[in-house]
């Protein structure tokens, strides 16, 4: 397999970029799809945020329904979301994430000291609280992919997933419905629960 | 030549970040300061925090004679880095400053700047000490995927986000050591001894 040790695109970002996808009916669409990121290294600087999509196709935000994104850094975030999350299988075309609600990070925590049996990240905007659990992680594995096998189907993307077999995710104590299920990524059958450590992505050459 | 899609099978050694400055007061003479700090978010002893300083790396001593330190907050962690790879990196594992470094802990990392921006920093407090760290003048972020022959252990396969930084200093409680960074060339790269590694992932060989 060719190698490429350096790669001459333009890195557009690089940090962590873990998902929960949750489903209440195991054959229909997902009823929940949550990303966290904690970027390193962005056009726009560093920061946090999250991108919660309780009620993905309704286009309203929180509180009527839970489709809310907290950030620490609103233009990192909108690039995010413009160039990338927003074109990723499981978000395009969703309603909610025109309609989400947006939410101005007050404080961040994250908590990796119990791997591999848990994980999470909580981010508070004053009196609002999310928590984003992974819990029972497998071992990790390094993938890289270029733009046809990509998320966004144009870039190069290096990263390290360990696959969590439950998650859960909490709105002020109350958890969002719906059960992890499994999926083919990376031509093995893995949960949608997942981190994504170490993601950096690139716009080819 | 864009790159191919693949699953490694090797196992993962550790990921992170990786910074470092390898420092000079005489372009043609010994390193003055060496410096490498990891901020692991998983490995097989778990994450945590290691900065290892030498401020004198000939020097067989550790603090409070000269600031010969290796600071953690998870000592599985920095006994399996030292072991599994400072030790296989010959500039810092076979200083005589090593096997003398005094071991600290770290209480606490503050991160400052963007490393798309002026500056970068990492400020680290443990032990008595508050040791800054700052990169100036920094490059293009460059993405790379290293075979093992183009890595500083020679056995591993490296993942990693390389931003150069022309310009880069040590502060120990508020005095700053001796040195600036100077070039070199790695992986084909003319380079600077002063570095950010962000994203960075050691994979054995499948």
């Amino acid at each position: 397999m060719q190698r490429v040790p350096l790669n001459q695109g333009m890195v557009e970002w690089s940090g962590e970029n873990p998902g929960i996808y949750l489903k209440s009916d195991p054959d229909g669409d997902y009823s929940v799809v949550a990303l966290f990121f904690r970027i390193v290294l962005s056009p726009h600087g560093r920061g946090v945020g999250a991108i919660i999509l309780g009620d993905p196709d309704t286009p309203s935000g929180y509180p009527e329904v839970p489709n809310l994104c907290l950030t620490d850094n609103r233009p990192m975030m909108e690039y995010l979301i413009e160039n990338f999350a927003s074109k990723f299988p499981t978000l395009v075309g969703k309603a909610g994430v025109q309609a989400m609600s947006w939410f101005d990070v007050t404080d961040s925590h994250q908590d990796n000291r119990n791997m591999p049996h848990s994980y999470s990240e909580r981010l508070c905007a004053d009196d609002l609280q999310l928590q984003m659990t992974w819990k029972n992680l497998k071992a990790p594995m390094a993938v890289e992919v270029g733009p046809n096998e990509s998320a966004t189907k144009a870039h190069d993307m290096y990263a390290v997933f360990l696959e969590a077999a439950d998650a859960r995710i909490t709105i002020n104590g109350t958890a969002l419905p719906g059960q992890v299920v499994d999926r083919q990524f990376f031509g093995q059958t893995m949960s949608t629960a997942f981190l994504a450590l170490s993601e950096t992505w690139v716009n080819p050459v | 030549m864009p790159i191919k899609p693949n699953v490694r099978t090797g196992a993962i050694d550790w990921t992170g970040e990786n910074p470092g400055m390898l420092l000079k007061t005489d372009p043609d003479g010994d390193w003055s300061v060496l410096m490498l700090y990891f901020r692991v978010v998983w490995s097989p002893v778990g994450p945590g925090n290691i900065l290892l300083l030498y401020e004198n790396p000939a020097k067989a001593a550790g603090m409070p004679d000269c600031c010969n330190v290796i600071m953690a907050d998870n000592e599985a962690l920095r006994d399996y880095i030292k072991e599994g790879f400072i030790e296989k990196l010959g500039t810092f594992g076979g200083a005589p400053a090593y096997a003398a470094a005094s071991q600290l802990t770290i209480d606490k990392v503050v991160s400052a700047g963007d490393p798309c921006g002026d500056f970068y920093s990492e400020t680290v407090t443990g032990g008595g000490l508050e040791v800054k760290l700052v990169w100036q003048e920094l490059g293009k972020p460059t993405a790379l995927e290293l075979p093992p022959e183009l890595t500083g252990t020679g056995d591993r396969i490296m993942y990693s986000l390389l931003v150069d930084s022309k310009s880069a200093y040590v502060e120990v409680n508020g005095r700053r050591l001796a040195g600036k960074p100077v070039s070199r060339q790695q992986a084909g790269l003319p380079l600077s001894t002063a570095f950010l590694y962000y994203s960075e992932t050691w994979i054995f060989p499948e």
